[in-house]
């Protein structure tokens, strides 16, 4: 990036994103590397508990002090990567549309999280039993300015390509399947990482030639990540307004994050990363909506925990 | 080679969903049709696709696991209904009637091609999986016969490239059509179902050779031009009287008057020959000098000679049980790309009922009703040419044979 633009960037920044002010978290009491289905995970690798609790505190505190509200979710014995609040579903307004994990390990977890959201006033409508779609892991949404929403939807290791098509259909809102072809980067929320109405961050790596030129076209000012990049995870980061809290910041991403007028704030999850999850797996932005059909976002979501 | 139908639908194009189907159809060496799309009016709508997806078995099996992963699934299917026949040569009531059209019949999830396209004909299973045509009378009792419509399809054929002078002739059969260029177009699909190996039927009448066209139709056949010969006891008859007497139903052929005695050359020549018990013989024997027949006895190349009620003798080759006549026909159809109908009612028209939609047929004759006949008849690249055979047998022989 030139100086110039860099000084045009920070002098007028464009509006940032409409969500991402409210997010649901489930804190770490069950947490562990219990089972590995994604190449990050190994049994032998021990979660140190305590860490992981200070770690997750510390990311709540940090995106609190972005100015973010962070609901609390009770934990699950039976399920540890529930603290993963991410893959719970898709919110659209006052519609939530709950996960069908792939894996067994995880299968358990779509009823607590559909339990959380109806209780809290959530209308909630399902995918059909056969497709898998692991949540807002696999779907983010970027909205170009001026422009109508459209959900990206990463399909192949843990999400079903067809779940696109009933996304869209439920939410009422375009859904573009995004094929992903590297098994670290398992889910969409790796590779993408929506910043403003023009620029996201972005891991090609992750992407078939087809979904990189879908956000090609979609994205008009992407920091391309490279390899290294994508693979420290930094790609995986919570925005809240003009701030971006990652679990890791390489020098030059954090450096363009700047340029363009983001406060960059690290939060280190290195417990969680032993998982495969970084921070953005760890939040779900509650206040989400992805088509103007959506049904009001239910105001008495009351704060627990 | 198999085909089968998958369906896809989403925002297939917006996410290039649809083009990386379509391309990974292609990387693995099959072909595709799109036969249904409908695309999404507003970039909500989702858009949908069915696609045909053709190759080879063992790639395409995998090929269609692989497109499943991209949301693209095999329609659902309809099975074909089998039923035994019960008794020889009577079909199960309701059974599928065929069209000449190219047909696939739905078999253990599978599109299985009938080997033998044919109209008005039943669709037959046999134990080792093949799907053909049989007409009636060859159906034996315990035959897993298709009833219904059910898991069977047909393909309309599509314009092979290099074949618009069926487009060209489109329009009515007429006489009135420039003789010259058709006679080229014709000569040029000749030397085409040459070239690609493709055999070339002959189905001819006795005008031709009262025209004097038999000499022309002989050159063709010695120059390798006509696979099959599927003829009449009359038109192997002139043929043999005109080349052992001069003449043909007693008419000089080189001065076209009436000789003495000439009402009964063909009944003499048609003796002589069964006196030698096969045309072949005759040829051999040194009785019939020349023409198509001998033609044909000296290139090899098999004729058919189907009977009627009033044919005298007949000669010895013809066969006169019409059922035998037409299996024998139909034993040598696998592999005509191309026939030419000349001056030829019943016959033709014979022919015509057992040949698949994609034979190209030309169809010549003086009598337009005859043409507009037999380019009726369904078969979707006929083409009608209303002329004097004679003559144009000739120019097409010279045409072909110029170049030589």
């Amino acid at each position: 990036m030139s100086g110039a633009s860099v000084g045009i960037g920070a002098l007028t920044p464009p509006g940032g994103l409409a969500w991402g002010r409210t997010f649901v978290m489930c804190p770490p009491q069950h947490f562990g590397v219990l089972y590995e289905i994604n190449p990050w995970m190994h049994r032998e690798v021990q979660v140190d508990p305590d860490v992981a609790y200070e770690q997750w505190e510390t990311l709540v505190t940090t995106l609190r002090s972005a100015g973010a509200e962070v609901l609390i979710m009770d934990p699950h014995p039976e399920v540890p990567d529930l603290v993963f609040t991410a893959n719970a579903g898709v919110v659209n307004g006052g519609q939530f549309v709950p996960s069908h994990f792939r894996h067994p390990e995880r299968q358990g977890e779509t009823e607590i999280d559909a339990a959380w959201f109806a209780d809290r006033g959530w209308k909630v409508d399902r995918l059909p039993v056969a497709l898998d779609h692991e949540g807002a892991g696999d779907a983010l949404p970027f909205t170009p300015e001026g422009g109508r929403t459209v959900l990206l939807s990463g399909y192949s290791f843990r999400s079903d390509a067809p779940a696109a098509t009933a996304l869209s259909t439920l939410l009422g809102c375009p859904v573009r399947p995004i094929q992903l072809v590297d098994p670290r980067l398992y889910h969409l929320d790796i590779t993408f990482c929506p910043l403003d109405g023009r620029r996201a961050i972005i891991a090609p790596l992750g992407w078939d030639a087809y979904g990189r030129r879908v956000v090609e076209a979609l994205v008009p000012e992407p920091l391309v990540l490279t390899d290294e990049e994508t693979l420290s995870f930094c790609a995986n980061s919570v925005v809240v307004g003009r701030t971006v809290v990652m679990p890791t910041v390489p020098p030059r991403v954090g450096r363009q994050l700047e340029a363009w007028g983001f406060t960059v704030a690290q939060s280190r999850v290195d417990e969680f990363l032993k998982a495969g999850g970084g921070c953005r797996c760890m939040t779900l932005a509650i206040d989400t909506v992805l088509a103007p059909s959506a049904p009001p976002t239910p105001t008495d979501a009351p704060a627990t925990g | 080679m198999a085909t089968e139908t998958i369906e896809v639908a989403g925002h297939i194009v917006d996410s290039l969903l649809l083009a990386k189907i379509l391309d990974t159809i292609l990387d693995a060496g099959c072909d595709y049709e799109i036969t249904d799309f409908s695309i999404g009016k507003t970039s909500l709508d989702p858009s949908r696709a069915r696609i045909d997806v053709s190759g080879d078995d063992e790639v395409l099996s995998p090929l269609l696991d692989d497109l499943q992963v991209h949301g693209a699934n095999r329609s659902e299917q309809r099975e074909a209904t089998l039923e035994a026949a019960e008794v020889d040569g009577v079909l199960p009531a309701g059974f599928y009637s065929t069209t000449n059209l190219a047909t696939d019949v739905r078999v253990g999830g599978r599109w299985l091609p009938v080997t033998n396209p044919e109209m008005d004909c039943a669709l037959v299973l046999t134990a080792d999986g093949e799907a053909h045509t049989a007409p009636m009378h060859r159906v034996r009792a315990g035959d897993r016969v298709v009833v219904g419509s059910d898991g069977v399809r047909v393909h309309v054929p599509q314009a092979a490239p290099g074949t618009q002078v069926f487009e060209f002739m489109a329009s009515e059969v007429s006489s009135e059509k420039p003789k010259a260029l058709l006679v080229s177009r014709v000569a040029e699909r000749l030397r085409a179902a040459r070239e690609r190996g493709a055999k070339v039927l002959v189905v001819a009448g006795p005008a031709v050779v009262h025209t004097g066209g038999a000499p022309d139709l002989a050159r063709l056949v010695e120059a390798g031009y006509v696979q099959v010969l599927f003829a009449g006891n009359g038109f192997a008859t002139h043929d043999i009287e005109s080349n052992v007497l001069g003449t043909s139903l007693g008419v000089s052929i080189a001065e076209g008057v009436p000789t003495e005695g000439g009402h009964s050359n063909h009944i003499r020549v048609i003796n002589e020959v069964r006196r030698r018990g096969s045309i072949a013989a005759a040829v051999e024997d040194g009785l019939i000098p020349g023409g198509v027949m001998a033609a044909c006895v000296r290139a090899g190349v098999p004729f058919v000679l189907a009977g009627s009620i009033r044919d005298d003798g007949p000669l010895p080759d013809v066969l006169t049980d019409v059922v035998v006549a037409a299996d024998t026909l139909r034993s040598y159809l696998p592999g005509v790309g191309v026939a030419l109908m000349l001056a030829s009612t019943l016959h033709a028209i014979a022919t015509g009922n057992c040949l698949p939609a994609g034979v190209e047929t030309f169809c010549v004759d003086i009598n337009q009703a005859v043409v507009t006949k037999l380019a009726d008849r369904g078969s979707h690249q006929a083409l009608g040419i209303v002329t004097d055979v004679g003559p144009f047998v000739r120019q097409l022989a010279d045409e072909l044979l110029s170049e030589r």
